[in-house]
């Protein structure tokens, strides 16, 4: 059997997203590995929504084979709640929701049994200190934490955050990505963060997952591999960044 | 009439066997209806019940005039081979069924059936009512609610569809909640979501239609609105807020009633405003926590937006 470490969390095989049968974007091969925080960058309408929606199989593949290893356990923070702020509840209901998977909800007493879980998770995401307000008082910062805490609650392999930092200053996007990147190296947690800062993605990602349905792009890789592609370049490039990773762009936007 | 002709509670309680069963339906459909309502109000769909609750007095007055036509005896009690019930269940239905079939984005054409449902129950129940004049009382009891008209058998029916619909829910509990309000991130922890939406809009439909036959269409919209938003403006949790519903709920209609004969005022509008006072008071003592909320987001604004 594979260590833990080399095992597979999600793999990407041709994979091909969409709508009624009809392809986005081209083909696109990845594996995902436990430790690897990657990030799914490209720019607005270029189909970052749909590849996340099929990677978490919330929407149908057009075509291609996407595979889970085995027993792997996936959380999901979308960018928002269905029914919008309203919805009262402190922060440790919110964390508590994340620990039902599957049929376990029927257990009424399951919640109960498990606070020590809730209380572990809301420390490692920093929450802990605000467990008992009510989630709406929060910041948009600590409501992040709060949200990773729900996550983490159910021992995932692979964390999936859609757009974390939407809403928050540059202090705030900073501290979230910190939170997951410690995140990673204590759990050896698989993450795919979505954003359209590609800035501060770079700065904290080790893999990359680039979508441009203008240009038929997808890359995904290490950030290095990801980078030499010209579409990326220009993206890079057109967004006025400097990197180091990301330099050789010429003006215009290609090398 | 003075003051002295006044009724008094002591007279309602004098006569609460002939009260019984109609202040109790009251109670019973208002905590029902409050339990519901909560998922009705913060999944921001208000419209909903008042939709189904006027298909729902369609669905029986087309049973009152299907009888009618048929001469069948007993129309009015149910005897027909198209029960008032059949006829409430069978039009929530089709109107639930039409709103859960809309898959547009961001439930544009869902707003549009809305609408058509409500306003075309409506005007049926009207226009149907206009034609089965030996039934006109019994249309206004299922728009506007009933002083005394709930039989035993109506009753004990929504005792037991209430019984078996909360005995559900609080056992789903916290999967219910999860597939209303962040159905995507529990469909990616593999709670069955789709199920979990069916059994709420289906328990909807089965809740509002029995209610709407016993206690009229006005204060079913009424109960399932207003306690809810009174509840969930002073609970801490969404499981909070479902408890403290069903209890504005019960005592909305269980109150109202009481009320309405105190004052010989319409059942369903006593019932209707006393839900209403309960808003206004729910407003009222969760003023200091909408300020300190307010005065913690103004704080924040100051230091910066994402403060940690």
């Amino acid at each position: 059997m594979a260590a833990k470490e080399d095992r597979v969390v999600l793999a990407a095989r041709a994979l091909e997203v969409g709508y009624r049968g009809r392809a986005l974007l081209p083909p696109v091969d990845f594996e995902m590995r436990p430790g690897q925080l990657w990030g799914l960058i490209g720019p607005n309408g270029a189909g970052k929504t749909t590849l996340l929606r099929t990677l978490l199989g919330l929407q149908p593949r057009v075509a291609g084979e996407l595979e889970r290893g085995d027993g792997v356990r996936v959380a999901y923070v979308p960018q928002r709640e269905d029914a919008g702020p309203g919805v009262p509840g402190r922060a440790k209901d919110v964390v508590a929701d994340g620990l039902d998977r599957g049929w376990s909800f029927l257990d009424p007493v399951a919640h109960w049994r498990r606070r020590p879980e809730v209380r572990r998770a809301l420390a490692e995401a920093g929450a802990a200190a605000f467990a008992n307000q009510r989630f709406l008082e929060l910041s948009e910062g600590q409501k992040q934490r709060v949200r990773v805490a729900g996550a983490l609650v159910s021992s995932p392999d692979l964390l999936v955050l859609d757009e974390p930092t939407s809403a928050m200053d540059q202090a705030g996007e900073h501290a979230v990505f910190d939170l997951l990147e410690a995140l990673r190296v204590s759990r050896n947690l698989a993450v795919l963060v979505v954003s359209h800062h590609a800035h501060l993605m770079l700065q904290h990602v080790t893999h990359l997952l680039f979508v441009d349905r203008e240009c038929r792009t997808v890359a995904a890789g290490a950030v290095d591999e990801v980078l030499s592609d010209p579409c990326v370049r220009a993206h890079f490039a057109e967004g006025g960044f400097e990197h180091p990773q990301a330099s050789g762009v010429t003006e215009g936007g290609r090398p | 009439m003075t003051a002295a002709d006044a009724p008094t509670l002591a007279q309602f309680f004098e006569a609460w066997d002939l009260f019984r069963d109609p202040a109790l339906s009251g109670a019973v459909a208002g905590a029902l209806l409050g339990w519901l309502g909560v998922y009705v109000v913060l999944g921001r769909m208000v419209f909903l019940s008042a939709a189904l609750s006027q298909a729902a007095g369609l669905g029986v007055a087309l049973a009152f005039w299907a009888g009618a036509a048929a001469g069948t005896a007993g129309a009015s009690t149910g005897a027909s081979w198209l029960s008032p019930w059949l006829g409430s269940i069978g039009m929530t239905g089709l109107a639930t069924l039409l709103l859960l079939a809309d898959r547009s984005p961001g439930g544009i054409r869902r707003e549009a059936a809305l609408g058509f449902a409500y306003l075309a129950g409506a005007a049926g129940t009207l226009a149907v009512g206009t034609r089965i004049a030996a039934e006109a009382h019994d249309i206004d009891t299922l728009l506007f609610g009933s002083a005394v008209a709930v039989v035993p058998g109506d009753f004990r029916l929504l005792l037991a569809v209430a019984a078996g619909l909360l005995l559900l829910h609080a056992w789903t509990v916290r999967g219910m909640a999860q597939a209303a309000f962040s159905s995507e991130a529990a469909r990616v922890r593999g709670l069955p979501v789709g199920l979990l939406r069916i059994l709420l809009f289906g328990s909807l439909a089965v809740a509002i239609s029995v209610c709407t036959r016993v206690i009229g269409a006005l204060p079913v919209f009424a109960l399932s609105v207003l306690p809810a938003v009174a509840a969930t403006r002073l609970a801490p949790s969404v499981r909070g807020a479902l408890l403290l519903a069903t209890v504005f709920g019960a005592l909305s209609g269980f109150a109202g009633y009481v009320v309405a004969f105190l004052y010989s005022l319409p059942v369903g509008a006593s019932q209707t405003l006393l839900a209403a006072v309960l808003v206004a008071a729910a407003f009222l003592a969760g003023l200091p926590a909408s300020l300190r909320m307010r005065a913690a987001r103004y704080r924040r604004g100051i230091a910066g937006p994402g403060t940690p």
